[in-house]
């Protein structure tokens, strides 16, 4: 397809208020989504993210803001303008499926269609029909109810509805998260295809790191309604910009760590682990880059395949692992720092006991103390 | 408690004496039900009500083609009084029903949750309270002795029944069907009778069975705001049955409210399953 919208979101502000007290979802998120892109939101429950797929969608208003499909105002609240749902255009897959329980699967996929304006033929209808399940392989379903199908058809079904009627932007609210492991996976490489194949602007909420990663051409990360940082997933997975970001994306997180910096001896401090860290030149120009002058104390997070097991004579860190799991393709091996876990992951076999361990400074993140 | 009455009945036997006590018990609390139906089945197929010390007592069909045939009893004039009477009151009571019970659900407004709970308060006035009221005010509008005398106090009786019937329905329906429908395309309206209405079905079809059933049964309303077989319903009219001589004619009567009863078990017998969904207020789903 060559006629893709962009999405534009400017200052989109949503607040409610319940009993008196009034709830900020979303503050202030401007984003833009590319024509024909496949945009995650990822972030943990509660943080905005449906609520934001919704304004898109038309099914809420936003307290505040802009919203710009193509060159097309649909949501300018200063100038009073809300278009609803069906003047949009959009399509949404939800997370429950939302499939039609009384209507057969083809009068599903019609539903979108009948409510066309101008009215579409019989023959129109037929034939968008037949070809989208046949484009989701569920051209032998279509005279089952939804009850008769299994959960992997039904995502199905609910994807063809959504695709039918070719709308400018595609919505998905967490589609895989009531499918078994081995079927998300399955369906998460469909859908990918499926996207680049269409080329429609995409919008896709997530909880999930993993669907985040592999999905998205960009992805923004969300928490308490605020965007914290909007990038391809390699520049977020390697740059995080502060311990939120560090700790949500990546499994498993992130491990972080207190620490002081001592300028005087060139040195970071373990507090929790009584330890110091001996700082190397290439160390300093990380730190110089990203440390805020004055702050001395800060987190240092390193990712745990980042951690290498090294003699004792280069060791940056002495840690005793006392928990190892086997995931056959590689080891996680676990440590405590005070309370805080520290998980070294390697493709070597790991040990219970005292190892020593390293990390390049390219792979040392820096961010300030939250206290 | 629960120690002590394990050392005074072992598991085993307790087992055993529920079992012993389920098959008795059931038997009794039967014939405590059935014994009157059975009893006016039996003397509605007598010549004489006592037809146990009665040697002139005999088996016959004639108190039915009496009920049937005579004229001034009024005996099918009643069944269709009472059929359009409780089918138009249980239509429109599971209307007014079916919408608001979408409102409640759907729509965010003041008062949402407390007007379900006034209108069920409502329903717990007694009938006795506004009877005096009603036949002033249909007398004075000349519906005495009318369908629609009936079919209005019926309409407000009944729609608490019908509305938290189908209220539980609608609940039961997820909030994303709504949307889902909103975003293909449809407006409320559409959504309404194409998405909702037809999928909340069985619930108010539940609550149609159980506002007629209601209906069917009412009496004082009937009794007090009707006067002749133009209007009275079935409860109503056999109460008032009369014989020539001024007698209780027993078989007729038992004849008559046989046959009153036969639509009410053919409906029983067919939707059990909507009556009983109905009655557990949505707990099972339909």
């Amino acid at each position: 397809m060559n006629d893709a919208y962009s999405i534009e979101l400017q200052g989109i502000s949503k607040s409610y208020t319940r009993s008196g007290t009034t709830v900020e979802v979303l503050k202030k998120i401007d984003l833009t989504v590319m024509a024909g892109e496949f945009f995650v939101l990822l972030g943990p429950s509660g943080c905005g993210k449906s609520t934001l797929l919704n304004l898109c969608a038309g099914l809420d208003v936003p307290s505040e803001g802009k919203i710009l499909l193509g060159e097309k105002r649909i949501v300018d609240i200063e100038a009073g303008i809300c278009l609803q749902p069906y003047e949009r255009d959009a399509a949404m897959v939800f997370q429950s499926y939302a499939l039609y329980p009384h209507m057969t699967v083809a009068e599903n996929l019609a539903f979108p269609l009948r409510n066309r304006k101008p009215k579409l033929t019989k023959h129109e209808i037929e034939t968008a029909v037949k070809q989208t399940a046949e484009m989701l392989q569920i051209h032998t379903l279509l005279d089952r109810k939804p009850a008769e199908l299994s959960g992997g058809q039904r995502q199905r079904v609910a994807i063809g509805r959504a695709l039918v009627r070719k709308p400018k932007i595609f919505l998905l609210d967490e589609p895989l998260s009531n499918l078994d492991a081995q079927l998300r996976h399955e369906m998460r490489a469909q859908l990918k295809t499926l996207q680049e194949k269409l080329g429609i602007t995409t919008i896709y909420v997530t909880h999930d790191q993993t669907e985040a990663m592999t999905l998205a051409n960009r992805l923004a990360v969300l928490n308490q309604g605020q965007v914290q940082q909007l990038g391809t997933p390699s520049e977020v997975y390697k740059n995080p910009v502060n311990p939120f970001v560090a700790q949500f994306i990546g499994s498993p997180p992130m491990n972080l760590l207190k620490c002081n910096y001592s300028d005087s001896k060139k040195s970071l401090l373990l507090p929790d682990a009584n330890q110091e860290i001996i700082l190397q030149d290439t160390d300093l120009d990380q730190i110089s880059k990203l440390l805020i002058p004055e702050a001395d104390s800060f987190l240092l997070g390193v990712r745990p395949e980042d951690l290498i097991i090294v003699d004792a004579s280069n060791a940056r860190l002495k840690v005793e692992l006392s928990v190892i799991e086997n995931l056959g393709s590689e080891w996680l091996g676990y440590t405590y720092i005070g309370s805080k876990t520290l998980i070294v992951r390697s493709s070597r076999e790991l040990k219970k006991g005292n190892i020593c361990l390293s990390f390049a400074s390219e792979n040392m993140h820096l961010f300030p103390s939250i206290t | 408690m629960k120690s002590q009455s394990r050392k005074f009945l072992r598991p085993v036997m307790r087992e055993s004496l529920i079992s012993w006590c389920l098959f008795p018990g059931t038997i009794i609390l039967l014939l405590f039900t059935l014994l009157p139906f059975a009893w006016m089945l039996c003397i509605s197929f007598f010549t004489r009500p006592d037809f146990f010390n009665g040697a002139d007592s005999h088996f016959t069909f004639s108190n039915y083609w009496d009920v049937l045939s005579s004229d001034s009893l009024h005996f099918l004039d009643f069944v269709k009084n009472s059929l359009i009477i409780s089918g138009l009151s249980a239509l429109l009571s599971s209307l007014i029903a079916a919408l608001a019970a979408y409102a409640v659900s759907r729509l965010h407004f003041r008062g949402r949750i407390v007007i379900p709970l006034a209108i069920l308060a409502m329903s717990m006035f007694p009938q006795i309270s506004i009877v005096g009221y009603l036949y002033q005010s249909f007398s004075s509008l000349g519906w005495i002795n009318t369908y629609a005398a009936l079919v209005l106090p019926y309409i407000a009786l009944t729609v608490p029944l019908a509305l938290w019937i189908t209220l539980s329905y609608f609940m039961q329906i997820p909030l994303d069907l709504d949307k889902a429908a909103l975003v293909d395309g449809a407006g409320r309206l559409k959504t309404l009778f194409k998405i909702i209405l037809p999928i909340a079905a069985p619930g108010i079809f539940s609550g149609f069975l159980l506002v007629f059933i209601q209906c069917f049964n009412e009496f004082l309303f009937a009794i007090l705001l009707t006067i002749d077989y133009h209007a009275q319903t079935l409860p109503v009219g056999i109460a008032l049955f009369e014989g020539t001589h001024g007698e209780i004619p027993w078989g007729n009567l038992m004849a008559a409210s046989t046959m009153a009863s036969i639509p009410l078990i053919l409906l029983a017998l067919l939707f059990q399953r909507f009556i009983v969904s109905g009655l557990a207020g949505g707990a099972v789903k339909g």
